[in-house]
């Protein structure tokens, strides 16, 4: 929502304005904001409420408070599969998907996994076998439980799975799935990634999970900086483009087919647009000058990037070919990085210099209403949540010779201004992109020493590295 | 002396005066009262009337919503929604007859003696059952409805559908509804003078593919700016997921209260 209009309705609420009246006028005012992130919001209710503001943070110690802020994470038990068949194959098959399984679980962000070593000895491999007591007492206290069995015939593979409220023994089940798919590690990982995105979506409120997402990023490990692509737990790492000079900046389209990247040509950077289902490059105008960032809008139709072509460097849109271009921003510094609203389409945050260091400004899609939202330091590259109420930005708060801090990632509730500081470990951390689910971050982290790609959950719990080779960086998270 | 002989002697230059005196308080008098009946004239001559030609329009409620309670108690049986319980009659007790009639010492057949049972036991009352969760061992949302609390401020939440036992059915997918909603709900959008309030009752649908609609206030808590909040936070969700696919109904209505306390 705009936060002008926001205090204005605030104001008109405080005037004790006739409820149905104030409810009329926000229902026209404000478009209905898409579901939100828990933990994130919770923790930054949380600072505010104990007084430890985030700018407090930079000092060495920390303390994130987690206990009584609301809902707890459902305790989710997920048995190992039971072996149907004999078959030589089955035992290795049946790992990799028990593995993918727990590890797509435990990357959801909304379980409280229960260790392995406390459940049961007896597994159960179909609802018959679940005892009850076992699993929703302590030590498991469970309250779900994923159960199946997996069987490896020919070159084919079977598996049953379900969810089980076991602590509700009158009507327990949830789920209950069966796939089929190769008897290959690929296939046994996909149906785990099937039955771990169907949980996540019951149990998730209708969110659809990240198994299938993709994550896009620049590499020099071919020698080049080239555009890369990988799962979203950083496995099947593959190179996309090959144009042998310096790609930058990938953005993969909503729909998941062009990625548009800004890479040197003899004379300029330009912007390229590549087809990932043609394995090439598509055409998209060339402007001369320096163009860079492109970001496509929620409806894949436009692109805006920043361009020097008229001298100062600026915020253009054009459609999906480069054609029909208009400028946004106009002079007084340089305008870059823009990012649209994901939710709404109609809002662009960029990053301008025209006050000095880099803020982070928000704009209407057409140019109009120019805002700032950073009020100090050094803040780049913003990212827009899936749900329109987040920007996650790279902000060196205190920037200046000898100041204390880093360059970290924030996350700022649009409409209240709000922040909270996600990485405090150290290292210069850049370039947030948010994943479909609106449950994680991937970001650029210099942290082990060079810089790599990493992921974490919104709320800056559950870091992990998934890059190890070469120099990566600039993630981009697929849209779906 | 001259002068005073002179006053005296001229009676008409203080009846000139008075007239104007008579006049002009005439004037005020008749003033007051044409000021009386002109601005009386909307409520004096309506009261209890209703109105005559202009009149206005009244619709009469079957119920009028009374403020909420002041003392709120977190015991969930005890808010002011209809629960699932039933009470139960009291067993009645035989009615003992309190005469014994006399033996008629003429008739010829002896009425049988009477007995009484010295005591009747009442009827054995169902042994109520505790309604205590131990810790760390809460099962399903048991009934209806459930709570939870974030930062001081409270929310609970009633279903209604699916013949009244959608809560326990699909415990799963209250509790979905209760974290969605509760992670929705954006205090910074209350007024920051406001400490606590009545509690605000909001009612929505939930239609089969998860969406919430129909969003309605039940019961205001008299502070614009939270039962504002309340109604956005289930209007900011676009989806809960699709209702349990072996639920029958077409839809299930919740009703979720807030408390809000800072």
């Amino acid at each position: 929502m705009h936060p002008v209009r926001q205090s204005f309705l605030v104001r008109r609420y405080s005037q004790n304005v006739n409820v149905a009246d104030a409810r009329r006028v926000e229902a026209t005012a404000s478009p209905r904001d898409a579901a939100r992130i828990v933990f994130v919001f919770l923790l930054v209710v949380g600072f505010a409420v104990i007084g430890l503001g985030p700018s407090a943070a930079h000092a060495q110690d920390w303390i994130r408070t987690g206990t009584g802020l609301g809902v707890e994470k459902v305790r989710l038990a997920a048995s190992d599969f039971k072996a149907t068949t004999q078959d030589p194959n089955t035992p290795g098959l049946l790992k990799a998907f028990n593995d993918t399984l727990w590890n797509d679980l435990d990357n959801a962000g909304i379980f409280e996994m229960v260790s392995k070593s406390f459940y049961p000895t007896d597994v159960p491999g179909n609802p018959s076998e679940v005892h009850f007591d076992a699993w929703s007492t302590p030590p498991p206290n469970a309250s779900m439980l994923a159960f199946g069995d997996f069987g490896a015939t020919g070159n084919s593979l079977l598996v049953h799975g379900w969810l089980y409220d076991v602590k509700n023994v009158g009507s327990p089940q949830v789920l209950g799935k069966q796939y089929t798919d190769a008897a290959t590690q690929d296939g046994a990982r996909t149906i785990a990634h099937k039955f771990a995105d169907e949980i996540i979506f019951r149990l998730g409120g209708g969110v659809p999970g990240i198994a299938e997402s993709k994550i896009y990023f620049v590499s020099d490990r071919g020698g080049h900086k080239e555009i890369w692509a990988m799962d979203y737990d950083g496995s099947n790492q593959h190179q996309v483009t090959h144009i042998g000079s310096i790609s930058l900046s990938p953005r993969i389209s909503p729909d998941g087919t062009r990625l548009a990247f800004s890479s040197l040509t003899k004379t300029s950077w330009e912007i390229m647009v590549y087809s990932v289902e043609l394995n090439r490059l598509v055409s998209f105008a060339r402007n001369g000058g320096t163009n860079l960032s492109p970001t496509w809008a929620p409806d894949g139709a436009r692109v805006a990037f920043s361009s020097s072509r008229g001298g100062e460097s600026n915020i253009y849109i054009a459609d999906a070919t480069g054609g029909n271009l208009h400028r946004l921003t106009t002079g007084r510094g340089p305008d870059v990085g823009p990012t649209f609203n994901r939710k709404t389409g109609a809002q662009i945050a960029f990053v301008s210099g025209r006050t000095g260091l880099p803020q982070i400004y928000t704009m209407e899609a057409d140019g109009t209403n120019v805002q700032r939202v950073t009020d100090q330091g050094y803040a780049v590259s913003p990212s827009w949540s899936p749900n329109g109420q987040f920007l996650a930005l790279a902000w060196f708060r205190k920037y200046g010779p000898g100041a204390p801090g880093a360059n970290d990632i924030c996350l700022m509730d649009i409409a209240s201004k709000q922040w909270v500081q996600l990485t405090h470990d150290g290292g210069r951390n850049d370039f947030p992109s948010w994943s479909p689910d609106g449950r994680h971050i991937v970001f650029q982290s210099s942290r082990s020493g060079s810089e790599q790609i990493w992921t974490m959950l919104a709320d800056g719990t559950k870091v992990q590295q998934l890059t190890f080779s070469g120099r990566n960086s600039q993630p981009n998270w697929s849209w779906k | 002396m001259q002068a005073n002989a002179d006053i005296f002697t001229e009676p008409n230059e203080l009846g000139k005066p008075l007239v104007y005196s008579v006049v002009f308080h005439a004037t005020v008098v008749g003033l007051i009262f044409a000021a009386g009946t002109i601005l009386s004239r909307g409520t004096g001559s309506g009261w209890g009337a209703g109105g005559g030609g202009e009149a206005m329009g009244v619709t009469m409620v079957s119920t009028v919503p009374l403020p909420a309670p002041q003392t709120e108690t977190q015991n969930v049986l005890a808010n002011d929604s209809k629960g699932l319980t039933k009470s139960q009659p009291e067993p009645k007790a035989m009615e003992q007859p309190d005469a014994i009639p006399i033996p008629d010492k003429t008739s010829k057949v002896k009425p049988k003696p009477v007995t009484t049972a010295s005591k009747q036991k009442p009827a054995a009352q169902p042994a109520e059952e505790t309604n205590e969760v131990p810790f760390g061992q809460g099962g399903p949302v048991s009934g209806p409805y459930g709570t939870f609390s974030s930062g001081g401020a409270k929310g609970g939440f009633g279903f209604q559908g699916g013949g009244g036992d959608f809560g326990s059915a699909y415990a799963w997918y209250v509790r979905v509804v209760q974290q969605k909603v509760s992670q929705n709900w954006l205090k910074y959008e209350i007024d920051p003078n406001i400490h606590q309030a009545n509690r605000v009752y909001v009612q929505f649908d939930i239609t089969r593919n998860g969406q919430p609609t129909n969003v309605q206030l039940e019961q205001s808590s008299g502070v614009p700016s939270l039962d504002q909040s309340a109604i956005r936070a289930i209007q900011r969700i676009d989806t809960f997921g699709p209702l349990p696919s072996d639920y029958s109904g077409s839809k299930v209505t919740v009703e979720f209260w807030f408390d809000f306390k800072r």
